[in-house]
C-alpha cells in the first residue's frame, strides 16, 4: 500500500523523489489540462465544420498558452459589492481540490500479469519503488469524493461573494446540481468498491487485470458505469449539464464577474477536472493502465512495460475525453427540473437498487445466502427478489411523485374531478398528457 | 501517513501556483479601476433590483436528502468492503437500512422537495378561453415591475396561473 | 518527531477554525471557518492511521454538512453581517455559557474520573479518550474500513439500523419545518418584494 518506498521511515532520497513527483505531476496537470483546452476546441470546431485554433504553433496547439499569458495583461477587477476576502479565496478553493484530484489516477505502469509478478504497476528508480501516480493513499477513491466536495466550496463561494445577481443564481444551480449527482456518483463508485474489494486506486486497476471479464466495466454490469459517466459530466459541469453558466438566461454563472487570472484560474480547474474524470472512469471502470487482454507489446518491452501502461491509459483516456466533447457539440442543454429529475428520480434510485443487487449476488456466489444448496438457484432467488423489490421501489416513486404533483395542483386552485366521460371529447389527449405528466 | 506526504506538497505547490499568478497579474495588468466596471453585472443596463436575498426552500431540502444519502452512501462502502464477511446477515441490515432511506427519499418527493419549474397543465378550464386571462398572464409572466403604479386587479383566472409561475423565476 | 509536526499544525487549524466559526460577524466567513476546522480534524484522523474516517469526516462534514449551513444562510438571507447586540431571545448568552461549562465539566469529568470497566473497557469509552488506560488497541494487518465494517455489521447492528431511523426522523422534521413557513415563502424574487 502507498508509494512502496513510504512504507518505513523517510529519508533524504525519499523526500527528493516525492518533491520529483509531486513536480512531475504538477507539471504534467497543467500540460495535459492545456491539451485538453485545445482538443476540445479543435474537435467541437470539427464537428461544426470550422477550423478552430489553427495560429498559434503547430495545429494551433499553444493557443491555451497564449489565452492564459493574454489574461495576465487583463485588468483584474473586484466588484465593489464583493465580499472582497471570500472573493479572493474562491478561486484557491476551486484549483487545489482540481489538482490534488489528479493524483489518484495511475498514468502508467506494468499491471499486466499482476498475480505472476506481483509487480503491481511499481517501477524502481537508483533502487526505490515508486508508483505512477501522484500519491495512492489507502482510501483513494474517497478521496475523490472528499475533494469534489470541497470543489463545490470553490463555485458557491465565487457566486455568493460576487455580490451581483447572474453569479449569485450561478452558485446556488451549481451547488444543488453537483450535490444532486454527487450522491449517484458516489453509489456507482460502491459498485466498483464491491466488485475490486478496494479501495485504493492502485488496487481497483490492479483487480482489473487479466482478461476482459475481470473489467469493472463488464463485472459491474454496465450500469453503475452509465450512471458514473452521466453522473461525472453533470459534477463536471459539463455539456448538457452546463446549467451553471448558462449564457443565455445568467451570463457567465459564477465567474460572471471573474476577470483576468481569477478567471483562468477558474477556467483551469474544470478543464483539470475534466481530464481528472476521464482518467477516474478509465481507472475505475477500464483497467487504467492495465492492459485489456494479454499485449505482445509488454513482452516486446520488458524493461518499458510502464510506458505500455502509459499508452493503454492514453488510449483509454482519450475515448472518454472525446466522448466529453462530443456530448458537447451534439446535445442541448437540460432544463433545471428535467436535470433535477435525471439525478434524483432516476439514476440515484437506479444505481442503489443496482449495488443492492450486484450486493445479493456475490453472496449467493459465495454460498452464503444459503436458502437452498444450488449457488444458482440462489442467485435465481436473488433475481427475482430484486425485480419485486425494485417493483416495489418503483411503485413508491410514482406514488410520490403523484402525490407531490397532486398537492401542488390543490394548492393552486385546481381541483381533481373526475370529468364524465361525455365531456372529455375533443379534449382527451391534452387531459390524458396531463395527468401522466 | 506519510503516503500523504504528496498530496501536502501538492497542496502548498498549486496554493504557491495561484499565488504567484495573482502575483504576475498585479504586476503586469493595468489598474484602471471605474465607476462603471467595478459595479455589479448587469449586461449593460443600470441595475434596477438588488439581487435575491433569499432561495426557495426547495434548495434547503435538496441539501437535506444530501446528506442522508452521503451518510447511506458512508455505510454502503465499509458493506461493500466486508460484504464477502457478513454475509447474508449483513445483506439483509444492509437492505433495512436502505429501505429506511429510501422510504425518506420517497416521502420527501412526495412532499414536493423535487419539483421544479412550473406546473404542467394542459387540461382546459372551460370550451371557451378567455382572451382577457390570456393577455394578462402573458404580460404577468414578462413582468409589470415599473410599468405601473398599481398592478391591475387580478382575475381569478390569471391568480392562478401566477401561483404556478411561482418557482419559474428561482429555477 | 513528524507526528508532533502533524499534530500541532493541524490542531492549531482545528482551533483557528473554531474560533473562527463563535468571532466572524458575518455567517459565511464563519461557515468557512467551520470546513477549515473540519479539515484539521480530518488531519488528526489520518495521523491516527484512520484513513477512512478522515475521508467521511471532509465528505460528510465539510461536504455536506456545511453545504447545508450556507444553504440555510443564503435560504434565510442573514448572509450579512449580523447585528449581536440584541439577543435572539432572553437569558440567551446566560444560558449558553452555562451550558458551555456544564459540556466542559462533562468532557474534564469523562477524561479523569473514568476508569476501566470489564475486560475490554479499553477500546470504547472514555478510557480511550483519555488514554488513561495506557494501552492503544493494536492495528492490525487490515484496513480501517474494513475493520470498521466488521464492528458495525456485528456488534454495532442495532446502532448502525438506529441511524437509518434517525436519518428518517431528521427528513422528517425538515419537511415539518419547511411546511410551516407558508406558501409564499416559497416564491423569490417576487417582483416588488425586494427593498431598493
Amino acid at each position: 500500500m502507498g508509494h512502496p518506498f513510504l512504507r518505513d521511515g523517510v529519508d533524504f532520497g525519499d523526500v527528493i523523489l516525492v518533491l520529483v513527483i509531486v513536480v512531475i505531476s504538477f507539471v504534467l496537470c497543467l500540460v495535459a489540462t492545456m491539451l485538453m483546452v485545445w482538443f476540445e476546441r479543435k474537435v467541437v470546431s470539427r464537428l461544426q465544420n470550422r477550423i478552430g485554433p489553427n495560429i498559434a504553433g503547430p495545429f494551433g496547439l499553444f493557443q491555451t498558452l497564449a489565452d492564459g499569458i493574454k489574461l495576465f495583461f487583463k485588468e483584474d477587477l473586484i466588484p465593489e459589492r464583493a465580499d472582497r476576502k471570500v472573493f479572493q479565496l474562491a478561486p484557491y478553493l476551486s484549483l487545489i481540490p482540481a489538482f490534488l484530484m489528479f493524483t489518484l489516477v495511475p498514468i502508467a505502469g506494468d499491471f499486466s500479469n499482476v498475480s505472476e509478478s506481483g509487480t503491481a504497476g511499481t517501477s524502481t528508480i537508483a533502487g526505490r519503488e515508486f508508483l505512477w501516480q501522484g500519491a495512492d493513499i489507502p482510501v483513494g477513491i474517497l478521496f475523490f469524493l472528499a475533494m469534489s466536495s470541497l470543489g463545490i466550496y470553490g463555485i458557491m463561494l465565487a457566486g455568493w461573494s460576487s455580490g451581483s445577481k447572474y453569479p449569485l443564481l450561478g452558485s446556488v444551480r451549481a451547488s444543488a446540481q453537483a450535490i444532486s449527482y454527487e450522491a449517484a456518483l458516489g453509489l456507482s463508485i460502491a459498485a466498483v468498491i464491491l466488485v475490486s474489494g478496494a479501495l485504493s486506486t492502485n488496487e481497483i486497476v490492479q483487480s482489473q487485470s487479466g482478461s476482459l471479464r475481470q473489467l469493472n466495466i463488464v463485472a459491474t454490469g454496465f450500469v453503475p458505469f452509465i450512471v458514473f459517466l452521466i453522473a461525472g459530466t453533470a459534477e463536471l459541469n459539463r455539456p448538457p449539464f452546463d446549467l451553471v453558466e448558462a449564457e443565455q438566461e445568467i451570463v457567465g454563472g459564477y465567474h460572471t464577474e471573474y476577470s483576468s487570472i481569477r478567471f483562468a484560474l477558474f477556467f483551469l480547474a474544470e478543464f483539470m477536472n475534466t481530464v481528472t474524470m476521464g482518467g477516474l472512469i478509465v481507472t475505475l471502470f477500464l483497467g487504467g493502465p492495465a492492459p485489456l487482454f494479454d499485449l505482445p507489446l509488454i513482452d516486446v518491452m520488458p524493461t518499458l512495460g510502464w510506458f505500455a501502461g502509459f499508452l493503454l491509459f492514453f488510449g483509454k483516456l482519450l475515448i472518454f475525453l472525446f466522448i466529453f466533447v462530443w456530448f458537447r457539440a451534439t446535445l442541448p442543454r437540460l432544463r433545471y427540473d428535467q436535470l433535477m429529475d435525471l439525478g434524483w428520480k432516476a439514476l440515484i434510485p437506479v444505481s442503489l437498487l443496482w449495488l443492492l443487487i450486484l450486493g445479493g449476488i456475490r453472496i449467493a456466489q459465495n454460498g452464503d445466502l444459503g436458502i437452498v444448496e444450488n449457488t444458482n438457484a440462489n442467485v435465481a432467488i436473488v433475481l427475482v427478489a430484486s425485480l419485486a423489490l425494485g417493483a416495489v421501489g418503483w411503485l413508491l416513486l410514482r406514488a410520490a411523485m403523484d402525490n407531490a404533483r397532486e398537492e401542488r395542483l390543490e394548492e393552486a386552485g385546481f381541483q381533481l374531478i373526475a370529468v364524465p366521460p361525455q365531456q372529455l371529447d375533443g379534449h382527451a389527449d391534452s387531459s390524458t398528457s396531463g395527468a401522466s405528466h | 501517513m506519510a503516503q500523504y506526504l504528496p498530496l501536502a506538497a501538492l497542496l502548498v505547490l498549486a496554493a504557491l501556483f495561484a499565488f504567484l499568478s495573482f502575483v504576475g497579474s498585479a504586476l503586469l495588468a493595468p489598474r484602471r479601476s471605474t465607476e462603471q466596471k467595478s459595479a455589479p453585472y448587469e449586461c449593460g443596463i443600470i441595475p434596477g433590483r438588488e439581487p435575491p436575498q433569499r432561495f426557495p426552500v426547495r434548495f434547503y431540502l435538496v441539501a437535506m436528502l444530501f446528506i442522508v444519502f452521503d451518510i447511506e452512501i458512508v455505510f454502503l462502502y465499509p458493506w461493500a468492503m466486508v460484504h464477502g464477511d457478513v454475509g447474508l446477515f449483513g445483506l439483509i441490515a444492509v437492505l433495512i437500512f436502505s429501505a429506511m432511506v429510501f422510504e425518506s427519499f420517497v416521502y420527501l418527493i412526495s412532499k414536493g422537495a423535487l419539483d421544479w419549474g412550473p406546473l404542467q397543465i394542459n387540461q382546459r378550464q372551460s370550451e371557451m378561453v378567455d382572451a382577457s386571462r390570456t393577455a394578462t398572464s402573458t404580460i404577468r409572466k414578462v413582468g409589470l415591475e415599473g410599468r405601473y403604479e398599481h398592478a391591475p386587479a387580478k382575475t381569478a383566472a390569471a391568480s392562478a396561473s401566477d401561483e404556478l409561475d411561482e418557482t419559474a423565476s428561482a429555477a | 518527531m513528524m507526528e508532533l509536526i502533524v499534530f500541532v499544525i493541524s490542531a492549531a487549524i482545528v482551533l483557528g477554525g473554531a474560533l473562527g466559526v463563535i468571532l466572524f460577524r458575518n455567517p459565511v466567513h464563519a461557515a468557512l471557518s467551520l470546513i477549515a476546522s473540519f479539515f484539521g480534524v480530518a488531519v488528526l484522523f489520518v495521523s491516527q492511521e484512520a484513513h477512512f474516517l478522515a475521508l467521511v469526516q471532509v465528505v460528510v462534514y465539510g461536504g455536506a454538512i456545511v453545504v447545508l449551513f450556507l444553504f440555510v444562510i443564503m435560504l434565510l438571507g442573514v448572509d450579512r453581517e449580523e447585528d449581536i447586540t440584541e439577543e435572539p431571545f432572553e437569558g440567551q448568552r446566560v444560558s449558553a455559557l452555562v451550558s458551555g461549562v456544564l459540556i466542559f465539566a462533562m468532557l474534564m469529568a469523562g477524561i479523569f474520573l473514568s476508569g476501566r470497566t470489564g475486560d475490554d473497557a479499553g477500546d470504547f469509552g472514555p478510557a480511550a479518550i483519555s488514554g488513561s488506560s495506557g494501552q492503544v488497541v493494536p492495528l492490525t494487518e487490515e484496513q480501517d474500513v474494513v475493520q470498521l465494517g466488521h464492528d458495525l455489521f456485528t456488534r454495532n447492528i442495532l446502532a448502525f439500523e438506529a441511524t437509518g431511523l434517525l436519518l428518517t426522523i431528521a427528513t422528517v422534521g425538515a419537511v415539518v419545518l419547511v411546511r410551516n413557513r407558508g406558501a409564499e415563502d416559497l416564491v423569490v424574487d417576487e417582483p416588488g418584494t425586494s427593498s431598493r
